[in-house]
């Protein structure tokens, strides 16, 4: 088990490599130019080759993107273009920070109460609720963060104003829950509909009549026997819930104005902050990479037979 | 003897979109103390479902039990509220089931399994469940308990898994053992162990036994009584040597007629009943053997015959006696 968390920890810097060369490569034969979008209306050829040369952009493809992986290599993830002279990584930390408490709240929030919904609509297969959450699901799924934000904002912030319609005073404010909520339906409907599904092929299974016969008590039936069965397939879509997340952060935290990872990328990509650019995509690749490492660890505490092999 | 189940009348139907499925159709039989009871009968003529609406097992919907009493300890399992069903189920009146490969949860270890309905019922707690859980699995024959009692299902063969749900089910000493069919998925080495090991355990025990199979060869080694089942209902039954030497039921008299023996002279063919039993949505008025039968008359198309006593202890659904090939009066 050991030596297998180990060799897919060995993997990620591979990954990252792949995930750098393939970001800087887009960056440096990409369209725009960062010194243009620096300087804007005041561009002066003269000063841009010099701002070029400043920051190293003068140089060829192969020299620049070794010496950013030898930086990277210490910790050095660059200065920020737009933000001038201010490491990257002292730009991005608090920002961090935002983004992962917004993440973990919301993350939580979508999986206990999507896996809720998904047992009780199992159970109550064909009922009004299991329509219900069927059709909420459905809803959850296909509308796009950047419809149900601005219709949350509408109802919560414009016609009801009983919360703030952006900023941020921590993850324990009001300002926190619509973007928290926001963040929480994809999360939700994914988790509702899976276990729904798991839970009602589950619940047909000989070892489910087996339980019964032993004359164990419905809920522990389905608490015990079935939900763990039914939560194994789960998991797979618990690894790439955190880094769906990350990208639902983008746009949540643009609507709702809060300084998180999110907000900063969204601005790097309008001015071209190449830096934040390389560092955030590298952020959103380990955390897809952690995020499966977890799953699949998961998978072995869950399933028995997994952790065998 | 005294008698421990008495089910009168048992009629299970399952309500579906093509109809009313009528799968267990008023049986009606005793259960003695230490007794081994044989159900035989084909692929879906209502074995199982007639011993799941025991347990009250069967999915409800689209099942239900619509008629008919089982009296169980002077009470009728039929009317009891679910919370005394529950303990009666895993406690008094155990079951084992077909398919060891998927009857076990493949997450939770054996030991968890096999205890729990030890501290459900015998209020037993984890340590003595435990503990109880390994004597049993020694009981039943599995080599290291100890070591194994922490393994899950997926790291025992299939005989082994039936040995462990045998120990499941016989874990609260129940006076009445369920088995659905428990040898049907086991090659026939691992179901003779089986077999034996049912039998040594019931002589130790002493519960009363329901044995479904359609395996006729199992049943005349274990029971002291077998019942012949078709499209829902008895056709005969009889002490097991009553049925094997002297069957009285023409469907009996196909089925017997259908398996090899080692004792028939050579040559002989081997019968088979002719067309196929008849579908439960519609099952005919007559007697439901009425269109595969050879002993046939006008009256068994419109009339469905009543189980009546030949012999002592020996009854059978026919209007034909068949050691004369004439009708009853």
């Amino acid at each position: 088990m050991l030596a297998y968390i180990v060799r897919r920890l060995l993997w990620l810097p591979v990954l990252l490599i792949i995930v750098s060369f393939i970001t800087f490569a887009l960056g440096y034969y990409g369209p725009a130019d960062p010194i243009v979008a620096l300087m804007g209306q005041n561009y002066d050829p003269e000063v841009a080759a010099q701002l070029a040369h400043e920051y190293g952009l003068d140089q060829p493809f192969g020299v620049q993107y070794l010496k950013y992986l030898e930086r990277v290599a210490r910790l050095d993830f660059g200065e920020s273009i737009k933000y001038r002279n201010q490491p990257v990584l002292r730009l991005l930390i608090p920002r961090l920070a935002v983004t992962i408490q917004l993440n973990v709240a919301s993350s939580f929030i979508g999986v206990s109460v999507g896996i809720a919904v998904g047992v009780i609509a199992a159970l109550r297969r064909g009922e009004l609720i299991d329509r219900l959450v069927v059709f909420g699901v459905v809803f959850g799924r296909a509308v796009p963060v950047f419809v149900a934000g601005p219709i949350l904002l509408f109802l919560f912030a414009r016609t009801i104003p009983v919360l703030p319609p952006g900023g941020w005073d921590g993850i324990f404010s009001r300002s926190a829950v619509m973007p928290v909520l926001l963040l929480s339906i994809g999360p939700m409907a994914v988790f509702a509909r899976q276990t729904r599904a798991g839970m009602l092929e589950v619940m047909g299974q000989d070892y489910i009549r087996t339980a019964r016969a032993k004359g164990l008590h419905e809920m522990t039936v389905v608490t015990v026997h079935a939900l763990r069965n039914a939560l194994i397939p789960l998991l797979t879509i618990l690894g790439f819930l955190l880094g769906s997340l990350v990208e639902g952060t983008f746009l949540t935290e643009t609507i709702f104005g809060i300084p998180g990872i999110g907000q900063f990328a969204f601005e790097a990509l309008g001015g071209r902050d190449y830096p934040v650019i390389i560092t955030v995509t590298l952020l959103v690749a380990v955390a897809y990479a952690l995020g499966n490492l977890w799953a699949d660890l998961l998978y072995g505490v869950v399933d028995p037979r997994i952790r065998q092999a | 003897m005294t008698t421990v189940l008495e089910v009168r009348g048992l009629k299970t139907q399952f309500f579906t979109q093509d109809g009313v499925v009528q799968a267990v159709n008023g049986i009606s039989y005793d259960l003695n103390e230490g007794e081994t009871l044989g159900i035989v009968g084909e692929s879906g003529c209502g074995k199982s479902v007639s011993v799941m609406s025991l347990m009250r097992l069967i999915p409800m919907p689209p099942g239900k039990i619509v008629g008919g009493e089982a009296l169980f300890e002077g009470v009728d399992l039929m009317k009891i509220s679910d919370d005394e069903m529950r303990s009666v189920r895993g406690n008094k009146i155990a079951m084992i089931f077909q398919d060891p490969m998927t009857s076990l949860n493949p997450v939770l270890t054996i030991g968890r399994q096999v205890g729990e309905a030890l501290e459900l019922h015998m209020g037993m707690s984890k340590s003595e469940a435990r503990q109880r859980t390994i004597e049993l699995l020694e009981m039943v024959g599995i080599p290291s308990a100890a070591d194994r009692v922490d393994d899950y299902p997926h790291q025992f063969s299939g005989g082994m898994r039936q040995r462990v749900m045998i120990a499941m089910g016989l874990s609260c000493n129940p006076q009445i053992l369920i088995a659905d069919e428990p040898t049907t998925a086991l090659d026939v080495t691992i179901q003779a162990q089986i077999v034996d090991l049912v039998k040594k355990l019931r002589d130790e025990i002493g519960m009363a036994i329901i044995w479904i199979t359609h395996d006729l060869g199992v049943v005349a080694g274990l029971a002291d009584r077998v019942a012949v089942m078709y499209a829902g209902f008895f056709v005969e039954e009889a002490g097991v040597k009553d049925l094997y030497g002297d069957p009285r039921h023409p469907y009996t008299i196909g089925l017997l007629g259908s398996l090899p023996r080692l004792d028939a002279e050579r040559g002989r063919r081997l019968v088979s009943i002719e067309g196929l039993p008849p579908d439960l949505i519609a099952l005919p008025e007559g007697c439901p053997f009425y269109a595969r039968c050879n002993y046939r008359i006008d009256r068994c198309e419109t009339e469905n015959p009543p189980l009546r006593l030949v012999a002592p202890n020996h009854r059978v659904a026919c209007w034909i006696d068949v050691t004369t090939a004439q009708p009853t009066r």
